[in-house]
C-alpha cells in the first residue's frame, strides 16, 4: 500500500504520450509539481520516510536531468530556429536557460541533504537547513514551470510543425532507450 | 596506458574476423563511401558510431568546430578526392552543441595560433552580433553559433568550385547540415540540405526570381549571413 501511494505521488508518463511531445512536456511539468508537492511534504516531516525520500533522490538523478537535456538540447534550439522576431521569446529561453542551470547546481545541494537524511535515518523536517534548502528548490521550480507552461508550451505549439514535432518525439524516446519508427518511410 | 590500445585493437579484430571472416580483406580491396563527413575534432564526436556506420562507409575530415575554409588546403584535398575519386554522393557538416571552438571565438579571449583557425567564426559572430546579443544565457549563444557555423560551412561547400564542378558534370551530390549533442548522442537536421546549382544560389544570394512569392511560413530558415 505504501508502495502504491509513493507510486501515485509522482506518476508515471503514458509512453504513448511520447508521440505528442508537447503533451509530453506538459505531463512532465505536472509530475514535476507532483515532485515540488512531495518535496514541501518531505521538507516539513517531522518524521523520518525513507520511501519518500528515496523516490526525490531518483527523481534528482535521473528524471530532472533528463528534462533539462530534452529542453535545452532539443525544445529551446529547436524554438530558437522556428519562431518569429515578434514572438520575443529570447528573454524568456534565457532566463529559463540560467535557471536550468542553477537548478543543476542546487539539485546536487538538495541531493547531498537528502542523501544525509537517508543515512541518519533523520527527517528533514527536524533541521531547519534541510527544511530551507528543499522547501527553496520547490518554490523555485514551480516558479521556472509557470514560466515555462505560459509562455515556452504555447509559442511551441504555435510554431513547430507537425515534422518538428515527430522528430523531437523520437528524439525524446531515443533518451529514454525508445526507438519510435518515423511515420515519413 | 598506451600498451593497452594494441590490446584493444586486438581484440576489436579478433571480434570482427570472427563475426565475419571476410570482413578486412573485403575492407582493403576497395573504398566506396557514399558520405563525406566534415566534423570537429572533439573526441565525444565519433563520426562512424554516430551514424553507425562501418569502416569504408564513411570518408571522413575533421578539424576545429568542423570549418570547410575554401582556402584550406588539407580540406580542399579531402573535398576533392572525395568528390572526383570516391565519387560520394552526400556530404554532410556536422557541428556539435557546446563546441569548444566555438566557445574560444565566442569569448574574445586569445588562445593563440587557434584563434587565427576560428576567425571565420569570429567574424560570423561579428556578423550576427545584434541577434546573438539577445541570447542572453553564454552556453545557449554558444549553441545558436554552433547552428548558425553548420549553416555557414554548407554555404562555404554550396560555392565551392568542386562541389559547383560536380553538379555541372550531373553527379548527384547533397550537401547537409547537422548538429549533434554530446550529451543525448543524437543528431538533428538543421534543413539545409543543398542538392544542385538552383538550392546553392537560393542558399547563397536568397531567391531566385523564377521562385514562387514566399509563403509566410512557421518553419523559417536563417539564411547565412543575415541576421534574424
Amino acid at each position: 500500500m505504501t508502495t502504491l501511494l509513493i507510486h501515485d505521488e509522482i506518476e508515471d508518463i503514458p509512453r504513448e504520450l511520447m508521440a505528442e511531445p508537447l503533451d509530453w512536456f506538459f505531463a512532465e511539468h505536472f509530475r514535476h509539481r507532483q515532485f515540488c508537492r512531495l518535496m514541501n511534504e518531505v521538507a516539513v516531516a517531522h518524521v523520518f520516510d525513507g520511501e519518500r525520500i528515496t523516490r526525490l533522490v531518483e527523481f534528482l538523478r535521473n528524471d530532472l536531468p533528463l528534462h533539462i537535456i530534452d529542453e535545452e538540447q532539443d525544445l529551446f534550439p529547436l524554438l530558437r530556429r522556428r519562431v518569429l522576431p515578434e514572438d520575443e521569446v529570447e528573454q524568456a529561453l534565457g532566463m529559463l536557460s540560467a535557471e536550468h542551470k542553477a537548478d543543476a547546481l542546487a539539485a546536487q545541494q538538495v541531493r547531498d541533504c537528502l542523501e544525509d537524511c537517508l543515512a541518519k535515518q533523520a527527517a528533514p523536517g527536524m533541521d531547519p537547513a534541510s527544511r530551507k534548502v528543499l522547501q527553496g528548490f520547490a518554490t523555485q521550480e514551480l516558479r521556472h514551470l509557470a514560466l515555462e507552461n505560459a509562455v515556452i508550451l504555447p509559442i511551441a505549439r504555435l510554431r513547430l510543425s507537425p515534422q518538428d514535432l515527430e522528430s523531437m518525439s523520437r528524439r525524446l524516446a531515443a533518451r529514454r532507450g525508445i526507438v519510435l519508427e518515423s511515420t515519413h518511410r | 596506458m598506451i600498451e593497452s590500445l594494441f590490446d584493444n585493437n586486438i581484440r576489436w579484430a579478433a571480434t570482427r574476423a570472427r563475426v565475419d571472416p571476410e570482413y578486412f580483406r573485403r575492407l582493403a580491396s576497395q573504398q566506396s563511401p557514399e558520405y563525406l563527413w566534415v566534423g570537429c575534432s572533439d573526441s565525444r564526436v565519433p563520426a562512424n558510431e554516430i551514424v553507425g556506420l562501418d569502416p569504408g562507409e564513411l570518408f571522413v575530415h575533421r578539424n576545429v568546430a568542423n570549418l570547410a575554409p575554401p582556402q584550406d588546403a588539407n580540406f580542399l584535398s579531402v573535398l576533392q578526392f572525395a568528390l572526383e575519386v570516391l565519387k560520394v554522393r552526400h556530404v554532410i557538416v556536422c557541428g556539435h552543441y557546446g563546441c569548444g571552438g566555438v566557445r574560444a571565438a565566442l569569448s574574445g579571449e586569445r588562445h593563440g595560433l587557434i584563434d587565427h583557425w576560428l576567425h571565420p567564426v569570429r567574424a560570423m559572430c561579428c556578423r550576427h552580433a545584434e541577434a546573438l546579443e539577445t541570447i542572453v544565457d553564454f552556453d545557449a549563444r554558444v549553441n545558436d553559433v554552433c547552428e548558425r557555423n553548420v549553416l555557414a560551412q554548407v554555404a562555404n561547400l554550396a560555392g565551392n568550385p568542386f562541389v559547383q564542378d560536380a553538379w555541372r558534370r550531373g553527379q548527384p551530390l547533397a550537401i547537409h547540415g547537422w548538429i549533434y549533442a554530446i550529451e543525448d548522442g543524437l543528431l538533428r537536421d538543421l534543413e539545409t540540405t543543398v542538392d544542385g546549382p538552383r538550392s546553392a544560389q537560393r542558399l547563397l544570394y536568397g531567391p531566385l526570381a523564377k521562385d514562387p512569392a514566399p509563403v509566410v511560413s512557421p518553419r523559417r530558415r536563417r539564411a547565412p549571413g543575415r541576421t534574424r
